[in-house]
């Protein structure tokens, strides 16, 4: 089989994890939420009940997680509840960054650019960030790319003078020590790129047509650049996605449902879409931290603490719930006000690496962190 | 005339004003000291901008600079006054009998100095309107930003109100509220961009865009929304390096603490915060209570009756039970604008944006000495900016950092004079190719101001895009004919490569001529002036290749 692909899709802002697999039956979760921003379990924005609960509160997914409902019926897509980074901060970008370094106060760049430099993948694309800044995760590797689609790739593509400005730039500033390292990358892919995507008469690259249709928004467009680089055989290994705004602090209700079925839909089409190549891909869901169990006074909520992840693969035994559930007593709570944190993001992060991606090593990518006991997610 | 290459070269070293020489292979050789000070505290160097330098030499075209009045830029103001801006939508409705006919217009701006009364009218939902109307002051402010960047006198007064917006970021499209409000955001930003750090920062706390942006305007007893008070604290004073809530749970614990000054914040110090600004929140007739609404200023607004006025204990300092009106608040930002923290984190990043990525600590702490001591000065940015560009460290750190696109794209624009007149918006989108949102950062931590994080794949081929493609006429931007300010003197090939080089201070005819043999071009062929569409994209080609040079690329 070809060499395995994880892919990590980063939700910035803090998802409401407690709305996304909410504990609806949770007496302490209704009693510390208003309707609006709280799933219900029954009438017509009931949420959708998941099998094989971690506890008894009636777990529920969103009403608008229907693709996430479907493949953890699938047995395709796991569920941690109470994970997260155990730092107590609640800073979003404090958090982001200890939790993509994966290394707090030790070891240097992110826990994927600590991989790409272990494990050295061939190939010309091994690690691709979606978006227009690479991720702090992917620190410390040079091999990156960054770009919002393929056609970002290619350097000067289409300019009547696209040979003479690529070597005119391999040149000029390709030992620069800030950009030669990007720039002689670029140099590379164009013509990869070039070869193996038809061009129309326009010089430009012809669109990527998947093989299901992806529903509106900027998850899809940037699922489907993954998808494509990965049909198209090009070395990747890891993939980077970011999807924000689930900063909720305000009239949350509205905002919420748009961003999961703005997670939803598009990660179903791309599991589909990515048919037999499935095989060999698993995808991570996490976010910085999860939101504070009680509302505020605008209809939104605060930082909080522990929160949910998912990883989906072909290699998982999903349909599952996995980590021990702390319940939201208020002495169980985090600082008496979030949810604790029962399962450190590390060890699913580990564990995957170490299972599906074939990476035994994993004191590597996470300096420090000793693994506890496997949750019991790999088949 | 027919010009030799002597007599040429000659001629091109002689329009560089200043006596400047051609620029150099590579940025390791020492930079010129006019270059390398208008590239820091400019938008790129302008022929113009480098004859007053030479004229005035650092000290005096600084003094200038931060005396400068924007009121007194009549130019400017003429050229904005001159500015048009399409506003085109489709016809709709919002409700049956409430509907707007389709609009394809271009016209003049009208919101940047608008009232707060004719910024409301936009957001008030009981008139159907398009979302392009009511977001139009946003629209316009983008804009003029291209404008002021390009062509206002005030130079210096423009980067730091830049720095500003990426220090306190507001994504003015957030919603339709922060876009109607964005023009007054940006006066502030200017007006205070040289001024005092207090009123700088009491202007942003009130201003309804970054009311909306971070939900504060919402935030009421009890529980408050922490959205502002978090960034406040991390983002806008004292800085994630002052955040100790891995380190300590109780806030006694603090360094400082029992001595009434805590040297940084943990999250009880949010919440407390938080609860200080409860109230903070906008004058737009919103319902509070039976037979009590907000005033209809479209100006801030602060309502007693959602404060939260109960005894707080914010950095370990006491605040008494039912203090006047906003007067938490108030103390709050006193109390963070005169912060040692808040004194270091504001110069850390304003010598990372005027000289390193990696500022040094003494240095920091020098500058963050005069912070403090003219913290009630109503020059004190002024003072703090002199001080750090009359360094030594100014004159001997290399460029070294990457212009971002948005500094790229403006210096490519002053370096050759083009004029930014009514510019439509298609710029943004080609800026945000590059990772570039211009009033648009979604997060509140603003655009990063390190090279590192802009040495991407994506970045690089954005400026490569941008070089190639900031002169086109479908671009939008600027008008500029690139052939015909290429002097007839310039009849071969190499010489036409040679004068755009030599304009952005990039290379020579040297330079020129290997340029061309990659381009499998032959040097002292003429240029082809008699098929002006090729040539004039030529020229364009021959621009966009000297801009990608170190010299240029880097400030």
């Amino acid at each position: 089989m070809a060499d395995p692909i994880v892919v990590v899709i980063f939700l910035r802002g803090g998802l409401d994890g407690l709305s996304l697999v909410a504990p609806s039956g949770d007496a302490d979760y209704i009693a510390a939420r208003p309707g609006e921003i709280r799933v219900a379990r029954k009438g017509d924005g009931a949420g959708i009940v998941l099998k094989n609960q971690a506890a008894d509160a009636d777990f529920r997914f969103h009403p608008q997680a229907r693709g996430l409902s479907e493949l953890y019926g699938a047995g395709e897509l796991a569920v941690f509840h109470a994970a997260g980074l155990t730092d107590a901060t609640r800073s979003h970008f404090d958090a982001e960054d200890r939790m993509e370094r994966g290394a707090p106060g030790a070891g240097d760049g992110g826990w994927l650019g600590r991989w790409l430099r272990a494990a050295q993948p061939e190939g010309v694309l091994p690690a691709l960030a979606v978006g227009a800044a690479a991720p702090d995760s992917l620190r410390g590797a040079a091999e990156i790319a960054v770009a919002e689609d393929l056609a970002g790739l290619r350097l000067a593509g289409g300019h009547g003078y696209s040979t003479a400005i690529r070597a005119m730039m391999a040149r000029r500033l390709g030992n620069n020590s800030l950009i030669g390292s990007p720039l002689r990358r670029l140099l590379s892919l164009s013509d990869v790129i070039e070869a193996r995507v038809a061009l129309d008469k326009d010089g430009n690259l012809r669109p990527y047509v998947p093989s299901v249709a992806y529903p509106e928004g900027p998850l899809s467009a940037s699922l489907r650049t993954v998808a494509q680089t990965i049909k198209l055989e090009l070395g990747l290994r890891v993939a980077t996605v970011d999807y924000g705004g689930w900063d909720t602090h305000v009239g949350q209700a509205g905002t919420f449902s748009g961003l999961v079925d703005g997670l939803s839909g598009p990660l179903m089409a791309f599991w589909r879409d990515l048919g037999a190549d499935q095989q060999r891909v698993s995808v991570v869901v996490m976010s910085e931290f999860g939101r504070r169990l009680k509302a505020n006074e605008s209809g939104g909520t605060d930082h909080g603490h522990g929160n949910v992840m998912m990883v989906l693969g072909p290699q998982i035994k999903g349909g599952q719930m996995f980590g021990r559930w702390p319940g939201l007593a208020n002495e169980a709570l985090d600082s008496g006000a979030d949810l604790a944190i029962t399962t450190d993001y590390r060890q699913v992060l580990a564990e995957l690496m170490r299972g599906p991606m074939g990476f035994a090593d994993t004191t590597t990518l996470f300096p420090g962190f000793a693994p506890g006991a496997a949750l019991g997610f790999l088949g | 005339m027919r010009l030799d290459r002597r007599q040429f070269q000659t001629l091109a070293m002689a329009l560089l004003a200043g006596g400047l020489l051609p620029g150099r292979a590579s940025a390791a050789t020492p930079a010129d000291p006019a270059r390398l000070a208008l590239n820091r505290l400019t938008f790129g160097a302008s022929p113009a901008a480098i004859a007053r330098f030479a004229d005035l030499g650092k000290a005096a075209w600084l003094d200038e600079q931060l005396r400068l009045d924007p009121a007194a830029d009549t130019a400017l103001a003429d050229r904005l006054a001159a500015a048009k801006l399409k506003i085109e939508y489709e016809a709709g409705n919002d409700g049956p009998n409430r509907s707007w006919p389709a609009r394809s217009e271009l016209i003049p701006y009208r919101y940047l100095a608008a009232s707060g009364a004719e910024i409301l009218a936009l957001t008030d939902y009981a008139t159907p309107m398009s979302y392009e109307e009511r977001i139009r002051p946003g629209r316009e402010v983008q804009a003029a930003s291209l404008i002021r960047a390009t062509h206002a006198e005030a130079q210096l007064r423009e980067v730091m109100t830049q720095f500003w917006h990426n220090h306190f970021n507001v994504n003015a499209f957030r919603d339709e509220v922060t876009a109607a409000n964005f023009p007054a955001y940006d006066r502030a930003m200017r007006a205070s961009a040289l001024g005092n750090f207090r009123t700088l920062l009491g202007e942003m706390a009130r201003a309804p865009s970054m009311l909306f942006y971070l939900n504060n305007e919402a935030s009421r007893a009890s529980p408050a929304n922490e959205n502002f008070a978090r960034e406040l604290l991390e983002l806008h004073t004292l800085g994630a390096g002052n955040y100790f809530n891995g380190l300590y749970d109780d806030w006694k614990a603090v360094p400082g603490a029992n001595e009434g000054a805590s040297q940084g914040y943990i999250d009880q110090d949010v919440y407390e915060v938080a609860r200080a600004f409860t109230g903070w929140s906008y004058g737009d007739g919103r319902w509070i209570a039976e037979g009590d609404e907000a005033p209809r200023t479209g100006l801030f607004h602060y309502i007693d009756s959602w404060h939260d006025p109960y005894q707080k204990r914010i950095l370990a300092h006491e605040f008494a039970p039912n203090g006047a009106p906003e007067a938490d608040g108030n103390r709050v930002l006193d109390i963070l604008a005169t912060h040692p923290g808040t004194a270091r984190f504001i110069c850390r990043k304003l010598i990372r944006r005027l000289v390193t990525d990696t500022p040094d600590e003494a240095m920091v702490e020098a500058a963050a000495d005069i912070f403090l001591a003219h913290a009630a000065a109503d020059d004190q940015i002024a003072q703090v900016v002199r001080h750090i560009v009359m360094s030594d460290a100014f004159d001997t750190t290399p460029p070294q950092k990457l212009k971002r696109p948005f500094e790229f794209l403006v210096s490519l624009y002053r370096a050759t004079g083009a004029e930014v007149v009514s510019p439509s918006l298609d710029f943004l989108w080609h800026l945000g190719q590059a990772g570039w949102l211009q009033h648009e950062h979604r997060p509140p931590n603003g655009p990063s101001d390190r090279s590192e994080d802009w040495a991407n794949t994506n970045a690089v081929n954005g400026l490569v895009n941008l070089a190639f493609n900031a002169f086109e006429d479908w671009f939008g931007a600027a008008q500029f004919d690139v052939a015909a300010a290429t002097p007839a003197s310039a009849a071969t090939w190499a010489e036409g490569f040679a004068y755009w080089h030599g304009v952005l201070g990039t290379g020579d005819a040297g330079e020129a001529r290997t340029l061309l043999a990659e381009m499998d071009e032959d040097p002292d062929g003429l240029l082809p002036r008699d098929n002006p569409e090729w040539n004039s994209w030529l020229m364009r080609t021959a621009l966009g290749m000297s801009a990608l040079s170190p010299d240029f690329l880097f400030r």
